[in-house]
């Protein structure tokens, strides 16, 4: 079919949006929620994701009798004595790499998958307009996001009680609270880490729009990340460090302190929302000025 | 809703006229809006925040030195960055390591401060995922590090705790405890306490520091030999705390060489649950007992200046001036210690606080033999007579040799140690050092 051909068609439904049908912005988002959520690469991935705590706690319950227990990166060496550390340390292994991989891959998808199926411009027939569907698109990549570090949290919590028992947290500070108090912590890193993703995902629909190539948009998207990190550990950039994507990603950890100030954590979601204002309006920008022809 | 129509496909029409391509292009000008937007809401905060500082009532120096010491010390807590440009090597060790004072030799660190203004204060220094406490509490002390899960509380004897309560002691008899945090309160005390002896004082324009108006003292020290230009330290205008200490080195009149600032203060009282600290259960708890001085207060006869310095700078390779075999050479700033007959290596293996401080990751090896030969020439708790590898190592990191021994040079203090068991510090230049070496 040439870009002609489709013309007529999505002329119509361009046309068509100016009386909009009531419930189609809602049926688009419960089907595309489904889609994304339900799709068997998607699927597999969150699976990929609840593995990591149950293998890590796995791992800790083999070895925690020899001599190589109580060793490990920060948070993993605490899980044995309580199983709520494994939500965090899985949270923590997962953070720099397999998290953003999953999001890139979801988020990457959202516009460029379905132009690269050639679905794009049966989307653009339904009665809703360009913005809302972007938002749509959005809306299920967030979706993913959450599903993502919630699966990781849901099956970490799980796994540490089965494993090692709940008992009460004992803070960076060294002080212990308990456990009631320390669940609540554990949420508030879980929230903290899943809003740190919407910087990611909004980067992501961006390179969506741009290309038909899904893989280009998840791979620049994963890069940006990686990138990003990577710009983080340069002294020399110490000036832009507090902008980055990545930097405040782990300052989770003040959710674990004795006191957790507020100022930090709303100094790291300020710039994720940065991220999300300029890189969400590109999108926007990009995908209702588009030529669509596929 | 949208208004306008996008071009659905490549419809050669549209994209002739005109109306739409500038619909596109006004599309465009929401991202760049954005932009600025964002910028201008990053950017802002710190231009504002200027505060005027023309209200505030002139000082003399005397008397900006007279009510910092006779000011109350006040209860507070607040954020303090520390900052040191010391121009040693690079020690990604400590980076690896998580929080550690170590850490604070170098580059930026933050610290979370509380205070009750008595006896009572907890100072941490926070890392990415880990923190490094320690906890006054009257007469004893605690410090935590989250990376090893390792408690160290100090605490006087029994006799001493009994003679102590017979003195009822004036002054706060908190003990001495390895690896201490710096904060700007205390330091700026002590610049200012020592300033009148070798040094003269001097006002700065008014400034502002974490929000707070101040004055700014500047102490210059009247050695034309050492390293140290200058110290400003800036004093709150209500409460007389000192919010900011920078010590200048004299080579480098760009930059502060080390920088110990509060960047967010409230006088408050904080709450017992953070001045109070116990162990968490399964944290290895090592007990260190404090010797309660003969004559309470009766400070070293030798340069109490470099002491101070030392201590500010945490600096693991300085040892404080021993009573016997200490001799002090020049006055003031310029002077230098000398402390004879000093074993480095068997001092950082005998003293576990040096070696707690000095606390590097574990080692794990792939096999079980390399692990336990690995044990059999390193003690886990690193007490043993052979010091830990790691420490060795960052003692020959930071040091350099030179003929007949092995020297520490830093911007603000040159420490050299000699293989004859001499070790001399002071703030002033190595080649001092060495001339007074012979």
């Amino acid at each position: 079919m040439s870009p002609a051909d489709v013309a007529a068609p999505a002329r119509a439904a361009e046309d068509a949006r100016y009386a909009p049908r009531r419930g189609a912005l809602g049926r688009l988002l419960r089907s595309e929620l489904r889609l994304v959520l339900g799709r068997r690469r998607n699927v597999v991935l969150l699976v990929g994701l609840a593995l990591v705590p149950v293998l890590l706690g796995l791992v800790l319950f083999l070895t925690r009798d020899t001599a190589l227990a109580g060793q490990g990166p920060p948070f993993v060496t605490s899980v044995t004595s309580n199983g709520l550390f494994l939500v965090v340390a899985s949270l923590f292994l997962c953070l720099p790499f397999l998290l953003p991989l999953t999001i890139g891959i979801a988020s990457g998808d959202a516009v460029a998958g379905e132009a690269a199926a050639g679905t794009l411009r049966y989307l653009l027939v339904v009665p809703v307009g360009r913005t809302r569907l972007l938002l749509v698109k959005a809306c299920a990549a967030l979706a993913f996001a959450a599903a993502a570090v919630l699966a990781i949290a849901v099956v970490g919590l799980v796994a540490g009680a089965v494993l090692f028992g709940l008992g009460d947290l004992t803070l960076l500070s060294g002080d212990t609270i308990p456990l009631s108090a320390g669940v609540l912590r554990v949420a508030g890193v879980v929230a903290y880490v899943g809003l740190s993703m919407t910087g990611l995902v909004a980067v992501g629909l961006f390179f969506s729009t741009l290309t038909e190539v899904p893989v280009g948009a998840m791979a620049a998207t994963v890069v940006v990340a990686v990138v990003s990190s990577v710009l983080g550990q340069l002294p020399q950039l110490e000036v832009i460090h507090p902008y980055l994507l990545t930097t405040h990603w782990f300052d989770f950890a003040e959710m674990l302190r004795i006191r957790p100030d507020g100022g930090v954590l709303a100094e790291g979601l300020a710039v994720q929302a940065a991220w999300v204002a300029v890189f969400g309006s590109l999108a926007w920008a990009r995908f209702t000025t588009a030529d669509v022809s596929s | 809703m949208e208004t306008t129509a996008p071009v659905p496909g490549a419809a050669p029409e549209d994209a002739a006229s005109p109306a739409p391509v500038r619909r596109h292009r006004a599309r465009w000008a929401v991202p760049a809006a954005a932009v600025v937007a964002v910028g201008a809401a990053f950017a802002a905060p710190p231009l504002l925040a200027t505060a005027d500082t023309a209200g505030l009532p002139e000082v003399t120096p005397e008397e900006l030195v007279a009510r910092v010491l006779e000011a109350e010390p006040q209860a507070l807590s607040g954020t303090v960055v520390h900052t040191a440009r010391l121009g040693l090597p690079d020690l990604s060790l400590a980076e690896v390591g998580g929080a550690d004072p170590i850490g604070l030799l170098g580059g930026s660190s933050t610290l979370r401060v509380w205070t009750d203004g008595e006896q009572r204060s907890r100072v941490s220094l926070l890392g990415q995922a880990s923190e490094y406490s320690v906890v006054a509490d009257g007469a004893q002390a605690w410090t935590y590090s989250s990376s090893d899960d390792e408690v160290v509380h100090y605490a006087l004897s029994e006799a001493d705790r009994a003679r102590l309560d017979a003195l009822a002691a004036e002054r706060a008899a908190a003990p001495e405890v390895a690896g201490d945090l710096p904060t700007p309160e205390e330091i700026g005390r002590a610049a200012l306490a020592r300033a009148e002896q070798h040094a003269t004082v001097g006002v700065d324009a008014a400034t502002t520091v974490a929000g707070r108006d101040a004055y700014q003292a500047v102490v210059t020290p009247a050695g034309a030999d050492t390293l140290v230009g200058r110290i400003v330290v800036a004093v709150d205008a209500q409460t007389w705390t000192p919010l900011r200490v920078q010590v200048w080195s004299s080579d480098d009149a760009e930059t502060p060489a080390l920088e110990v600032g509060f960047t967010d203060v409230a006088f408050a009282a904080p709450s017992d649950q953070v001045l109070t600290f116990s162990p968490p259960p399964g944290a290895d708890v090592r007990e260190v007992v404090v010797p309660l001085p003969q004559h309470p207060v009766d400070p070293p006869a030798g340069a109490p200046d470099a002491d101070a310095l030392a201590e500010a700078l945490e600096d693991p390779t300085a040892e404080p001036p021993l009573p016997e075999g200490v001799t002090v050479t020049g006055d003031g700033w310029d002077a230098v210690v000398q402390v004879a007959n000093v074993d480095v290596a068997g001092l950082l293996a005998a003293d576990p606080a040096a070696v707690a401080e000095l606390a590097v990751p574990q080692k794990t090896f792939g096999s079980a033999g390399a692990q336990e030969l690995y044990e059999q020439f390193v003690p886990q708790d690193g007490e043993g007579p052979v010091p830990d590898l790691d420490q060795q190592a960052l003692y020959d990191q930071l040091t350099t040799p030179v003929e007949g021994g092995r020297l520490l040079e830093s911007s603000l203090l040159s420490v050299l140690v000699l293989d004859d068991g001499r070790v001399l510090a002071g703030a002033v230049p190595a080649q001092t050092l060495l001339d007074l070496a012979g």
